[in-house]
């Protein structure tokens, strides 16, 4: 097997170079030409830095301290500069995670593109330029000729992460290593990136390393998967055999980290909805320019939607869908120009202390919304300092009380929040939002910044919490899969409007809109088997 | 973990000496600072004037004691006169943001437009060449910068989730710029303030120098640097020791001062 394998790692072990810390360890695994291969792992196992480690583009810091790469018969490691330029990108192509960030904001899309071409190979102006757009045409840009001239600034994400691939597979490269390729796109956009990619490297046979936390998203694509746990590699296989007998205890972890369909709860329907908006529009000002304001951008439509008490509603979409901006509404942050929000049945705004009271918000970024000067019990306790009838000494109580709640003990009340992992920031965020007992929480993305594991957990934590109290929720999320766990009742937005609602079954197993098909598509319907594996089954589109 | 680096330790012994150097000079000098010898003029340092003497035969060591209290006082005052302005200015103009921010930073560029000497060399004018004239002058001169800095800080931190988190708690808006926009922006506050104090010493010696600053004979280093001038042929000590406690009082501060920065923060805490 070892002969014809085009990429070949052996022993690979990777050090931090001046504390001598191992990040990689002794991993080992061959990658076949025009296979799709898969790396899963969460946060800090190392699959970013042993794939960096096949091109040596290792940051500064890391050293290898041992093992080999052989790429068709050649060892990489031990290649000359030059020798490497003439591998990466011709031999070798990247797609990385961040579309943002990856292409260069100041040259236009054109000169990007041609700069491959003109390193590796011969061919003259006219020709490159053809090609160009041609490979842009398939990568479905709708207007090549245009886009030549453009900057990366003018398109959205996915576009560029398209523009990226294109740019990568215009070099027709035996491999493509794509790192978390998809991630920072949702879930509508992530499948179509991913369904291109698989098309076109299928189409000139280039082999794929495909690295993602997301396991049924690298399942869906793959031949054969490896398994990283903290440097090393715990189990690998060919998909079908990973998911549905895996062996490693870590590997059944993961798997029984994927969101699975939560219970059907008894939801009183016929009661006065807790928190109510109706015909909700917002508008946001247009770009100011010299002369005048330009037309302002209408992010919702006339939106309506009630959440009764007990009841957790998962408001999804996609990016730009306005199901944010719902939120943030109904929260008070931003300002609609029509519309009623009612919380019990009065108005909003006539008690607007009683609703400040009872409204909380989680946040989606654990790393920016805990203030980095204050300590954990300080951040939990600030939140009780509006609540009326209790005194300085109760407070303090209640807020070790509550994280305790939350799974965050006495030696954590004094920690700074850059002391704490994301899973346990988000832990505090939650402390913070229930230590009022609010009657209605908001919760946007909460746990779409956590790892596979950590968000488990997470939810898990929520849920209890949810029951416990039997606080009313709005819980938005690109994630179908989380809502799926998690929620009652499910509204789909697209484009500033509600598109279909009903109870959580309803949406997930008959969908009537092509849009909520589509949506779904993206996340796989999981039945788990008695060996602590799952089988996936991809909703289809039609 | 070190709780102490060297430079951080080197900078506070420094400012700890010039802080003492000038509370002695309070209550004891070697000599009169203001006493005239003719018999003793530009004496070269020894064991009676362990700096020398100028040329007037006074002794130099108990002028720069005095001249310390004069310079630590101005520095001392103008950061804290810029630090509190500034501070206030950038944050009422980055939270407010709209017609507020436009106004005030127009204001603010202008005046950062004018070189800070100048403005404080028209100030003078008009506040008269004295210990808080000059006070005043410096002041105003480096308030624009730190409210440009604070109002920078201010901008990427009002967009941030911890503060919309405190709006969801109810809290109101002074609360929220006290307790959350405040604390966050003390890091960029104390490294200028720091920078500050040593411009403030360096201009009120150029201030001096330039005949501008604390009238004679009333000494300051900055003053004392100036009348060393036309002496620096034949009694160099005249110019070079208040040039070197200018040079180490500044050393020491900008030392100080990035210690000072990393202490406050507590993302910097554990590190190392």
């Amino acid at each position: 097997m070892t002969k014809e394998s085009l990429l070949s790692v052996r022993g690979l072990s990777l050090q931090v170079a001046h504390r001598g810390v191992e990040v990689v360890r002794d991993v080992s695994f061959d990658i076949e030409a025009g296979e799709i291969f898969g790396i899963v792992g969460e946060s800090g196992s190392g699959k970013t830095l042993a794939t960096r480690a096949l091109i040596s583009l290792l940051p500064p810091a890391i050293r290898v301290t041992g093992g080999t790469v052989t790429y068709k018969g050649r060892d990489v490691l031990a290649m000359s500069n030059n020798a490497l330029r003439q591998l990466r990108g011709a031999e070798i192509g990247v797609v990385f995670q961040e579309p943002m960030t990856s292409l260069n904001p100041s040259m236009t899309i054109g000169r990007q593109l041609e700069e491959g071409l003109i390193l590796h190979t011969k061919i003259s102006g006219d020709e490159r330029r053809s090609r160009i757009l041609d490979m842009l045409a398939r990568v479905g840009i709708g207007d090549p000729q245009g886009a030549l001239a453009a900057y990366p600034h003018e398109f959205s994400g996915g576009m560029r992460q398209r523009i990226m691939l294109a740019s990568v597979m215009l070099l027709k490269p035996a491999l493509l290593i794509a790192d978390e390729p998809t991630t920072a796109l949702d879930a509508v956009i992530q499948r179509d990136v991913m369904e291109l990619m698989v098309e076109l490297t299928r189409a000139e046979g280039t082999a794929v390393l495909l690295i993602s936390h997301d396991l049924p998203m690298v399942a869906r694509y793959t031949s054969r998967i490896v398994v990283m746990e903290k440097g090393a590699i715990v189990e690998q296989g060919t998909t079908k055999q990973l998911l549905e007998a895996p062996q490693h205890p870590y590997t059944k972890k993961l798997l029984s980290s994927l969101p699975f369909r939560g219970e059907v709860r008894a939801i009183d329907l016929s009661a006065a909805p807790m928190v109510s908006a109706r015909d909700i529009v917002v508008d946001y000002a247009g770009r100011k320019s010299l002369m005048k304001k330009g037309a302002p951008k209408r992010a919702l439509h006339g939106v309506s939607i009630d959440i009764r008490e007990g009841e957790v509603v998962a408001l999804v979409g996609g990016s730009g869908s306005g199901k944010t901006t719902l939120g943030r509404t109904i929260a008070g942050l931003v300002h609609q120009s029509e519309g009623q929000i009612l919380f019990q049945g009065r108005e909003r705004d006539a008690d607007w202390r009683d609703y400040r009271l009872n409204c909380q918000m989680v946040f989606q970024d654990p790393y920016s919304s805990l203030d980095p000067r204050m300590t954990i019990a300080a951040l939990v306790e600030e939140a009780l300092r509006l609540v009326p009838g209790i005194d300085g000494a109760a407070k303090k109580k209640r807020a070790l009380e509550t994280l305790e709640e939350v799974g965050l003990g006495a030696d954590y009340a004094l920690r700074y929040p850059h002391e704490l992992s994301g899973g346990q920031r988000q832990r505090v965020a939650i402390a913070r939002a229930i230590a009022r007992r609010p009657k209605f929480l908001i919760a946007d993305e909460p746990v779409s910044a956590l790892d596979v594991t950590v968000r488990a957990q997470v939810l898990d934590l929520f849920s209890d919490l949810q029951k416990r109290y039997g606080f009313s929720c709005l819980f938005i999320s690109h994630d179908l899969g989380v809502v799926e766990q998690i929620a009652d009742r499910v509204v789909v937005m697209q484009d500033g409007r509600i598109i279909e609602e009903g109870d959580r079954n309803t949406i997930f197993d008959s969908p009537k809109e092509a849009y909520t098909r589509r949506l779904l598509s993206a996340i796989p319907a999981l039945d788990q088997n008695e060996q602590g594996g799952v089988k996936l089954k991809w909703r289809l589109e039609n | 973990m070190k709780n102490y680096t060297l430079n951080g330790l080197i900078g506070g012994f420094l400012i700890a000496a010039l802080l003492v150097t000038a509370a002695i000079g309070l209550f004891w000098t070697p000599y009169d600072p203001m006493k005239l010898s003719f018999t003793a003029r530009l004496a070269a340092p020894s064991a009676a004037h362990w700096l020398g003497t100028d040329e007037f035969g006074r002794d130099v060591t108990s002028r720069l004691m005095i001249g310390a209290r004069a310079s630590v006082w101005i520095g001392f005052l103008t950061v804290a006169f810029a630090a509190v302005c500034g501070t206030l200015i950038g944050l009422v103009s980055g939270y407010a943001r709209g017609w507020v921010d436009a106004v005030i930073m127009a204001v603010n560029n202008a005046l950062l437009a004018f070189p800070g000497i100048l403005l404080a060399l028209g100030l003078l004018a008009v506040f008269g060449a004295n210990q808080y004239g000059i006070i005043f002058a410096l002041g105003i001169a480096y308030t624009p910068s730190m409210a440009r800095v604070v109002r920078g800080a201010v901008l990427s931190l009002r967009e941030r989730e911890f503060i919309e988190a405190s709006k969801v708690m109810g809290n109101g808006e002074i609360y929220t710029m006290a307790r959350h926009i405040l604390p966050n922006c003390l890091a960029p506050i104390t490294v200028l303030s720091t920078s500050m104090f040593g411009w403030a010493i360096l201009s009120e010696s150029a201030l001096s120098f330039l005949g501008l600053g604390v009238p004679p004979p009333a000494p300051t280093w900055g003053n004392m640097l100036a009348a060393g001038r036309p002496f620096i042929e034949q009694a160099i000590w005249l110019g070079l020791f208040p040039g070197l406690c200018i040079a180490l009082t500044l050393l020491g501060i900008n030392l100080l001062g990035d210690a000072l920065r990393d202490k406050l923060d507590p993302r910097m805490r554990g590190l190392k």
